[in-house]
């Protein structure tokens, strides 16, 4: 274990399950000077560890033996509210890593980047900003269109994208860089980076908007209030 | 020649309750034979004590027969013929043992309802034609014991025999056909099985050690980042591979497909797909054809630019259109040369591309920054191509 006093780079935790692969996420980490303050190799022992390691970022495998990524992430924002995920996924698991971006995590990469693209999404991410590869950003427009596809009745508190978010998130989608995309809509760098986020912002919002209204419709209310205080 | 194999193996399983209801009705039936040979038939014996030796011999025959009938490899054709054969001269038997007008009361052979026990065998083993032919021969001894008796009566039995070997025999193949088919759908039910677990295998171990070379790979550089590639290539195309099985949606049947699975297998390590999480439901012709044509889109970048430029593909699927867009970071196409190309039919694009949407109602537009890329843009309006408005989850 490296120093943990170094701490002007993030904490993190390691959740995977492939040994092979979490020692070498682990490794680069260290390396490049992060406190890799705890790894699991399953969902219930991430959740277990978490607390007592208090870490600032969280890469978290999608899929693991004992349950989902997004009921890992779930577990973890409710817990452990500041923390954030970024969740590493093999390709063609679109609805899991969609579903899990709307659970709370910030951030998607495939597992196939490179140590680079990987350090540099845990930066961003240790620092607030929102990791968007071409994948995620398609996810998240296919998932404004559905909701606004969806009927009325269920539409009073609907997300929209602006018309300028869209033509980002298509540029993402795309593969253009923010630094691309500030250039071609003579925007800055920080402005894209703000776009980009707030999508992601209004479609968690949504969704913690519509566990309660699910939680209410269903009577689970009380029980909500009861498992809050343990969260924050 | 397996199906045979097969279908005879299903048909020693599934007679086997068969076989077992075969000596409970011989069982039952000695029983029944004593019954009649001790109050209802006594008096028209004329040697009842050599009538219960015949009731004896079928009780010993009936617990051996249901011994040697218990085993499959023990219902040979010999033992067949020799149960026919021993029942036949005991139900015979009653001729000398029965006073000659016994029969004109209504009395039953000392065999009664015993002498069906054959003809159920030969159903149960060969069908129903052998057990129609059994069942035909005991009725002819049957009736040459009965020929004093009224006609009427004594073909009431006849009938019954023929028709139990008949139907018997038809039970037995029926339940032979059921039991085919269970052991074909526990088969294919397996072999998914086994193929799940494989598609987990896969996806636990070799995809992710395949998807490590070739970030470690990228990261080496030289020689070692060539073997990443290939690692993430096989990577891509191992993962399509298992990933299909998976999810069975996509590829085959129905009368729509969905895009995402089509255009997905492009994806390799200088070009990624992106897809939303919904299935993108187009008309089947429609979707294997805008496919095409996203693959002729990507063949053009990797001629025109070579092979290190890398692309993007975005699927959307807009209320009243889906939209795939094609971009690459090539050196780009210079003003003009697009149009003169076109114009000439020199370039792939305007055949392969533009005219495949245009044939389904669409349109393709090309648009290039020289020095930074190229974006081909396809277009295709649901009502052209019938696509579904309302994909399953938001209705």
């Amino acid at each position: 274990m490296p120093d943990v006093n170094q701490s002007a780079k993030a904490r993190v935790m390691v959740v995977d399950d492939h040994p092979m692969w979490r020692d070498a996420v682990a490794r680069d980490l260290t390396e490049a000077g992060y406190a890799v303050v705890a790894t699991a190799a399953d969902g219930a022992q991430a959740l277990r560890v978490a607390g007592a390691a208090r870490p600032d970022v969280v890469v978290l495998d999608l899929r693991l033996p004992d349950m989902s990524g997004v009921e890992v992430t779930r577990g973890l924002q409710a817990a452990h509210p500041a923390v954030r995920v970024l969740v590493l996924s093999a390709s063609g698991e679109q609805q899991d890593v969609l579903d899990a971006v709307k659970a709370g995590a910030v951030g998607y990469l495939l597992k196939s980047a490179t140590g680079q693209e990987l350090l540099d999404a845990v930066r961003r991410t240790a620092d607030g900003e929102a990791v968007f590869t071409p994948g995620l950003a398609a996810l998240v427009l296919g998932e404004f269109r559905r909701l606004s596809a969806a009927p009325a009745g269920a539409g009073r508190g609907v997300p929209r994208l602006s018309e300028r978010e869209t033509e980002i998130l298509r540029m993402v989608a795309t593969g253009l860089s923010y630094k691309q995309i500030a250039t071609r809509l003579v925007l800055s760098h920080r402005t894209v980076q703000n776009h980009v986020q707030n999508t992601l912002g209004k479609l968690q919002l949504h969704n913690r908007v519509e566990l309660v209204r699910y939680a209410i419709e269903h009577g689970l209310a009380g029980e909500f209030e009861a498992g809050e205080p343990a969260g924050s | 020649m397996t199906a045979t194999a097969a279908f005879a193996g299903a048909r020693r399983s599934s007679s086997e309750p068969l076989w077992r209801a075969l000596a409970v009705f011989r069982f039952a039936s000695v029983g029944y034979a004593a019954l009649r040979l001790a109050f209802i038939d006594e008096g028209e014996y004329s040697r009842p004590d050599w009538a219960w030796a015949v009731i004896a011999v079928m009780a010993a025959w009936t617990a051996g027969t249901t011994i040697a009938y218990a085993r499959p490899e023990r219902r040979s054709r010999l033992l067949l013929c020799a149960d026919l054969a021993v029942t036949v001269g005991l139900m015979m038997s009653t001729d000398v043992l029965q006073y000659p007008d016994a029969t004109v009361h209504g009395a039953l052979p000392v065999t009664a309802t015993w002498m069906a026990g054959p003809v159920l065998a030969w159903a149960i083993r060969y069908g129903r034609r052998a057990g129609a032919i059994t069942g035909l021969i005991v009725a002819c001894c049957d009736l040459a014991l009965q020929r004093d008796a009224a006609l009427n009566a004594a073909l009431n039995g006849a009938v019954l025999l023929l028709l139990a070997g008949w139907i018997v025999g038809h039970l037995a193949r029926l339940a032979a056909q059921v039991e085919t088919e269970r052991q074909h759908a526990i088969e294919v039910e397996a072999a998914s099985r086994e193929r799940e677990r494989l598609a987990r295998g896969i996806h636990d171990s070799v995809l992710q050690v395949l998807a490590l070379v070739q970030r470690r790979g990228a990261e080496a550089g030289g020689a070692a980042a060539e073997l990443g590639r290939l690692a993430g290539q096989q990577e891509a195309a191992l993962r399509a591979l298992v990933g299909d099985s998976w999810t069975g949606s996509g590829a085959a049947g129905g009368p729509e497909a969905d895009l995402r699975q089509l255009v997905l297998p492009a994806q390799t390590d200088r070009v990624t797909v992106s897809v939303p999480a919904q299935p993108v439901l187009l008309e089947r012709t429609a979707a294997t054809e805008l496919a095409a044509a996203v693959r002729a889109a990507l063949d053009n970048i990797q001629r025109h630019c070579g092979e290190t430029t890398r692309a993007w593909v975005l699927v959307e699927d807009e209320p009243e259109l889906v939209r795939v867009t094609i971009r690459d970071d090539g050196p780009g196409i210079p003003d003009g040369r697009l149009a003169q190309a076109a114009a000439a039919g020199r370039f792939g694009i305007s055949h392969s591309i533009s005219g495949r949407l245009r044939d389904l109602g669409g349109t393709a537009t090309v648009s290039s920054v020289l020095g930074e890329g190229t974006v081909v843009e396809l277009r295709l309006p649901c009502a052209a191509a019938i696509a579904v408005a309302t994909s399953p989850g938001t209705a």
